[in-house]
């Protein structure tokens, strides 16, 4: 049977399939509880060159539908059926972009030829390094981040090689774990591969591979049928990390989006350079990485929601990356919070689209969700390490509805641990878990709430952290009159006199006795509150998700005894003067104020130089820049005169050392 | 000596299933379900019974029900409307649920709206730590407050759902009984009562949806024990449970929670029996209706059972036969997208208008439309005349589809039904997988109206060991209620290490829920045999974020042998993962005890031995397999033990017809069941 039309979707059902009995299967044998609970692993199909053609339609972390793999299979020298590869190297053909990402891929062989591969990957909870877990925002080298593999042959034509597990075992902290995994991957594409035989077996080989051809055009036809509806132009937008490491200045991530008829260019050139902290993302220059590419996946989706994704849906896509950037590091660059980068390339990538299509698109959800881990003791002085769940904000208001409260929009995958099971495994009581209330960007739709956890510990010793936190000094934004959520906070004994906030932190030490408090950045709103039902108004105060304090300041809603006073609300609302801000973005007060001085046009005086400079200087010269604004160098001489004025200091000193 | 009968109420027909309990003979019928008025369908099949069979109203002294009266008002949000008190701090545990989002790459996507508004949810002050010890007192201000709240958001009745119920229910039945004081007439539903699991979320669905659907299938059952006894029944009806097993009228109505699923476990259990009595090892059970496919997996007659199982919105966390639903049916409409590409389903014409043949107003090509297209349905009237199939309107409905793939009627019709096929196939292959099993040692049990038209199609895709369809499909579900056995579970949650400091808890628990359980089967449901006990426990490697259930056998528990414990859940965890750490420590979740009472089972009925060959009634054309062919047409009563032929076949009947492309072999077993074989095997 020829792939046609009539018979295109039965094979991707086949394709789908054999992707979830991958996914089916790694989750059943997988022992870590990354797997199980945060699905963060991926199963894939992959064309003889590297391209994903098919992948679990409803499980697994959703960034990779469009991986490629080609860089790195090509770095195996030939295949051999039975061949089972493995790698969790960044800078080896960069697909696994930080070191828990263990990476496998297997070759698909019929009739001697070699016709696909079956690939995965899981995020392993720990690889080595200098921290547990790997993970952590204040390492600088790629050697910090744990033992790493290279390319090789985990299995030659069936045979183990035992030596790469001895090695890896050694390097790790909890080797069984590691090895369950592997294992359940092992598994997972051996299911692959049969599944993969079986459809060959059903629909002849070169109807399979003529329909794994189609499919791929079918992504793109449809991913170009999408951009279609988006009209040609430039949109530029950028967005800020608080800070580019410990006590560190903000790191900005710029976008212009370029739309020509059914193709789009997603270009970098303005984001900041890489950082001596391990936000990189480790992409090798590569214009169709997945995870440039992730946010675009969300719009293409949203727009068109049969969408089938894979590779495909990115050929319509290309993207610019400047090199020693922290969206394209070079090595040895550390890259294991390369997560928290990636979700402001989806935040920017959701900006630029919302000024090319408003009314199609909601505003952002914020991005840096706290993983929450407690290291404290028991009663009886026994160490005790546990994941406490995420805590993070809601998705953005929508063109017709509010968004989701306490995940959503590009945070939807994450599941949180019942508060029941905490106190059962960890010695912490919890005051409380919940909305956190007027968190939520005011709209005629509401952003989500952000979630807030409270917890107090009693052991002396006792260490929080909120891994990947953010946004706790530049809020989500809203558009079209909508407004930015409130920031991210982390505090000790909060309400008391001892209060300690973190700033941006994302440790915390506690001593007996103390309350610790995180409380997740809130979603953007979507058009102007004032214009919002003023019953849904009514509803939110009813519920605890707006006090009513905010609806009359947010909302121009006047309660009286629960309900909507009328007169008087039409009265408040008729005597707002127009808006001041007639901005398509609200980028919330924080990001106005650093932007009264680091303006995009002092951005890009600094890229331009900052370019100009070898990468492993940059990072440096970017914090002596900002120092030298901040004390007022130059500031005589205008913009232009001061930014010229300081580079040229700099670059002379930079020469100095240099020789 | 009397009668025993099972009737099952669904959407367009109600099933029965009579047991003569003196020969042991099985009589089945059905008849118009009568949704303008209820009670009706009972009557007009109790005097069918009365009068083809002679069942007599009054002697029928064993009545059981299966129905969907449960999961259909949760489906349609037309349950009570509830009030949820939880600990103070914790009152948004419906909204945030488990924060995952549905569909995870659009960003429109959204949680369900909570089953109860967090405007009449309210907190209570008091706490319980983990160990059930109590670090605040029930401040009886904060309840006082939360009813004046509950009352004035119209709250008619409350859910108390406190943090560590699963531990203790100090707080919860003080809560209780301040409520019953204050508010003695309104109905208050407690989570530790209802299913005292850990995991606050779980827990309090489970008991909102338990409450929810309370009044409703309270009223339901009432007017269903009023119609039998009005005509003359003098058994109290027994209601079929998700666990597939029997309770009483009275404790169906206190535990709504227990039969939620009641209407899709009866099928499954009818299943089972049949796997049980004609020796079928290991079945995949598909039920095809207008809307969806449900399947269940069967080894040995024994359902799976899992916790969690999907009801509308939400999820229950009780043990329940295991069912999953595909959004593929006989209704589903099949479309063209804007890239020419074709595509069935999602949207579903369901049973109004339902498929463009039935001439009810449809006008979309459905799955039933492209069947009638091919010509494997239509030969006869379906559905026990209800339904006469319009040809010309199935080919104009799937010839809008022709138009735009530029092919003939027919090639889009089998187009359609592939297609439709290879979607059951994805999901039926995803079950396959989660459980682990090889497709190739499974034969599928069909039923359902549209069950035996695609099973083989599927079987073949699947790679099944065959198809089996029962002599009258559509009654399964009526006759799982007749056959369940008397069954309840209890459960504790114990979250200890396995160790012997646990064990005086374990041993108190086992204690405790044996006094329960025997109460129930013996005081409550007046049983007075000999009860069979299953233990089990939910077991996991400490750290782990899941749980094994493991049989374990009361010796173990009441001696102290926790290194059988332990053996027992490192085998099952070997089996079932292909792995197990027997250097780790384990750790007990919870332990469960389940009592059944066996009640008498038919003799299914033999066919009588064939003794000339099979005749066919007709040859009729049919489009299989890419061509127009003459295919043997067979009235399945005249079908009998022994027969055996060829494919391709089309065999009808009244209920519904079995399609069997070529390259399978049929023969008709002594029981009437058509054992549908790959003929290469």
């Amino acid at each position: 049977m020829p792939i046609d039309r009539r018979s295109l979707q039965i094979l991707a059902n086949h394709c789908g399939a054999a992707a979830d009995a991958m996914a089916f299967t790694l989750m059943r044998t997988a022992h870590s509880t990354f797997v199980k609970e945060t699905e963060d692993f991926s199963c894939t199909l992959l064309t003889a060159e590297g391209q994903a053609f098919a992948s679990p339609r409803r499980f697994g972390a959703p960034w990779y539908s469009g991986i490629d793999y080609g860089p790195m299979i090509a770095l195996i020298a030939d295949y051999e059926d039975g061949d089972i590869c493995i790698c969790n190297d960044p800078y080896s053909g960069n697909v696994a972009t930080h070191t828990p990402d263990l990476h496998i891929w297997k070759p698909v062989f019929r009739e001697g030829q070699l016709v696909c591969f079956v690939a995965g990957h899981i995020h392993n909870t720990d690889i080595g390094g200098a921290v547990p877990a790997s993970l952590s925002r204040t390492l600088t080298e790629i050697e910090q981040e744990g033992i790493r593999v290279p390319p090789l042959k985990l299995f030659s034509r069936g045979r183990m090689n035992d030596d790469v597990l001895r090695i890896l075992r050694l390097n790790v902290r909890a080797p069984e774990q590691n090895w369950g995994d592997l294992k359940a991957q092992i598994a997972s594409v051996n299911v692959g591969e049969r599944k993969i035989q079986e459809i060959i077996g059903r629909f002849g080989l070169q109807t399979f591979r003529d329909g794994i051809a189609a499919m791929l055009d079918y992504a793109e036809a449809q991913a170009r049928a999408a951009i279609r509806q988006i009209p040609n132009g430039e949109y530029f937008f950028a967005d800020f990390a608080d800070e580019d490491g410990e006590g560190g200045v903000p790191c900005r991530v710029a976008l212009t989006l370029r739309v020509a008829d059914d193709s789009v260019e997603l270009d970098y050139t303005g984001s900041d350079p890489q950082v001596a902290a391990s936000l990189n993302m480790p992409l090798g220059g590569r214009e169709r990485h997945p995870l440039v590419h992730v946010g675009l996946t969300y719009v293409l989706f949203t727009l068109d929601p049969t969408m089938l994704l894979n590779a495909g849906t990115l050929r319509a896509a290309r993207a610019v990356l400047p090199e020693g950037s922290v969206v394209n590091c070079t090595a040895p660059a550390a890259v294991g919070m390369r997560s928290l980068t990636c979700m402001l390339t989806q935040i920017v990538t959701f900006g630029a689209f919302s000024l090319a299509m408003p009314g199609r698109l909601p505003a952002t959800s914020p991005g840096g969700n706290s993983i929450m881990n407690v290291r404290t003791a028991g009663a009886d002085g026994r160490p005790v390490m546990a994941s406490i769940g995420p805590v993070g904000g809601g998705g953005g208001g929508t063109p017709f509805a509010d968004g989701p409260n306490g995940a959503g929009g590009a945070q939807a995958f994450l599941k949180n641990t019942p508060i029941e099971i905490s106190e059962a495994e960890v010695p912490v009581l919890f005051n409380r878990y919940g909305l956190w209330p007027d968190s939520a960007g005011p709209g005629q739709q509401r952003g989500g709430l952000s979630a807030v956890m409270e917890f107090q510990v009693f052991a002396p010793g006792t260490v929080v952290t909120a891994r990947n936190r953010n946004r706790s000094v530049f809020a989500s934004w809203g558009v079209l009159g909508g407004r930015a959520g409130a920031t991210s906070r982390f505090l000790r004994n909060p309400g008391t006199p001892q209060e300690l906030s973190q700033g941006n932190t994302d440790i915390m030490r506690c001593g007996p006795g103390d309350v610790v408090r995180v409380v997740g950045a809130g979603a953007g709103g979507y058009g102007d509150p004032f214009t919002r039902d003023p019953a849904l108004v009514a509803e939110d105060v009813r519920c605890g998700f707006v006090s009513q304090a905010a609806a009359e300041a947010d909302y121009g809603v006047v309660l009286r005894d629960g309900a909507v006073h009328r007169p008087a609300t039409t009265a408040l609302r008729g005597a707002r003067p127009t808006p001041a801000n007639q901005d398509h973005f609200d980028i919330g007060r924080a990001r106005r104020d650093f932007e009264k001085t680091w303006s995009p046009a002092r951005y890009a005086l600094l890229t331009a130089f900052l370019s100009a400079q070898p990468v492993d200087w940059r990072h440096y010269l970017k914090h002596r820049f900002f120092a030298a604004v901040a004390a007022g160098e130059a500031a005589e001489l205008g913009l232009e005169g001061q930014m010229r004025r300081i580079g040229a200091r700099l670059s002379n000193s930079a020469e100095l050392t240099r020789r | 000596m009397g009668w025993r009968v099972g009737v099952d109420v669904g959407g367009s027909f109600t099933d029965f299933a009579a047991l003569d309990e003196t020969s042991g003979r099985l009589v089945t019928l059905k008849v118009f379900s009568r949704p303008d008025a209820p009670g009706a369908e009972i009557e007009a099949g109790l005097a069918q019974l009365a009068q083809r069979h002679g069942v007599e109203a009054t002697a029928v002294d064993y009545f059981t029900h299966g129905t969907t009266v449960g999961i259909n008002t949760v489906i349609q949000r037309n349950g009570v409307r509830l009030a949820l008190l939880t600990t103070a701090g914790f009152e948004d545990v419906l909204e945030m649920a488990r924060l995952k989002i549905p569909e995870i790459h659009n960003l429109y996507s959204t949680r369900p709206a909570p089953l109860v508004p967090r405007d009449r949810v309210f907190g209570i002050q008091g706490r319980l730590r983990a160990d059930g010890s109590e670090h605040l007192p029930v401040d009886r201000a904060s309840v006082e407050a939360a009813l004046a709240g509950a009352r004035a958001a119209g709250a008619e009745a409350i859910v108390v759902a406190l943090m560590h119920a699963w531990r203790s229910d100090l707080h919860e039945k003080q809560v209780e009984a301040i409520l019953a004081e204050l508010a003695p007439g309104v109905p208050v539903f407690r989570s530790g009562a209802i299913w005292p699991i850990i995991r606050e979320y779980e827990r309090s669905i489970t008991a909102c949806i338990s409450g929810y659907v309370q009044p409703r299938v309270a009223h339901y059952l009432d007017r269903f024990a009023a119609t039998l006894s009005g005509l003359g029944v003098p058994a109290a009806p027994r209601i079929t449970k998700s666990n597939g097993g029997v309770m009483g009228i009275a404790q169906a109505k206190a535990e709504c929670v227990q039969m939620v699923l009641s209407g899709t476990a009866s099928g499954v259990i009818g299943a089972g029996f049949i796997a049980r009595e004609c020796g079928f090892p290991r079945l995949l059970t598909l039920d095809i209706g207008g809307t969806s496919a449900d399947l269940a997996v069967l080894q040995q007659g024994e359902a799976e059972y899992g916790t969690g199982e999907i009801i509308g919105d939400f999820q229950i966390f009780i043990p329940s036969v295991s069912v999953t639903s595909i959004g593929q049916g006989g209704g589903s409409i099949a479309w063209v997208d804007a890239l020419g590409v074709l595509k069935v389903g999602p949207r579903s014409a369901g049973s109004t208008p339902g498929p463009a043949c039935y001439g009810k107003g449809g006008q979309e090509p459905t799955v039933t439309d492209a069947a009638a297209v091919c010509g494997l349905i239509g030969h006869s009237a379906l559905g026990y005349d209800a339904v006469r199939l319009d040809l010309d309107a199935a080919r104009a409905a799937v010839g809008g589809i022709a138009g735009k793939l530029g092919c003939s009627i027919e090639e889009a019709a089998a187009s359609i039904l592939d297609l439709s096929v290879s979607a059951m196939y994805a999901d039926a292959s995803g079950l396959i997988s989660r459980f682990g099993l090889d497709a190739r040692d499974f034969q599928m049990l069909a039923f359902g109206g549209a069950g035996p038209m695609l099973a083989c199609f599927l079987a073949r895709e699947l790679n099944l060991a065959g198809v089996v369809v029962p002599p009258t499909p559509g009654v399964l579900s009526a006759l799982g209620g007749l056959v369940a056995d008397l069954k309840s579970d209890f459960i504790r949650t114990i979250y200890a290490p396995l160790a012997e400091a646990s064990l005086p808890l374990l041993q108190d628990s086992l204690v405790a829920m044996r006094h329960e359980a025997i109460a129930w089967l013996v005081d409550d449901q007046k049983f007075d045999g000999a009860p069979r006990l299953s233990l089990s426990a939910e077991l996991r490697y400490q750290g782990q974020s899941f749980e094994v259930d493991t049989s374990l056998q009361e010796d173990w528990i009441v001696q102290g042998d926790l290194a059988a414990l332990r053996a027992a859940f490192d085998a099952q965890h070997q089996k079932l993962y292909g792995h197990a750490d027997d250097g780790a420590p384990v750790q007990v979740v919870t332990l469960r005890l389940a009592i059944a009472g066996a009640t008498p089972k038919p003799a299914l009925p033999r066919l009588a031995a064939a003794t000339t060959a099979a005749g066919p009634a007709a040859e009729v054309d049919t489009y299989l397999d890419g061509a127009w062919q003459k295919v043997p047409l067979y009235q399945r009563q005249t079908l009998l033990a022994g027969h055996a032929f060829a494919s391709p076949a089309i065999i009808a009947q009244p209920d519904c017809t079995t399609c069997i492309p070529g390259g399978f072999t049929l023969a008709v077993d002594d029981h009437g069941n058509l054992l549908i074989t790959p003929a290469a095997r």
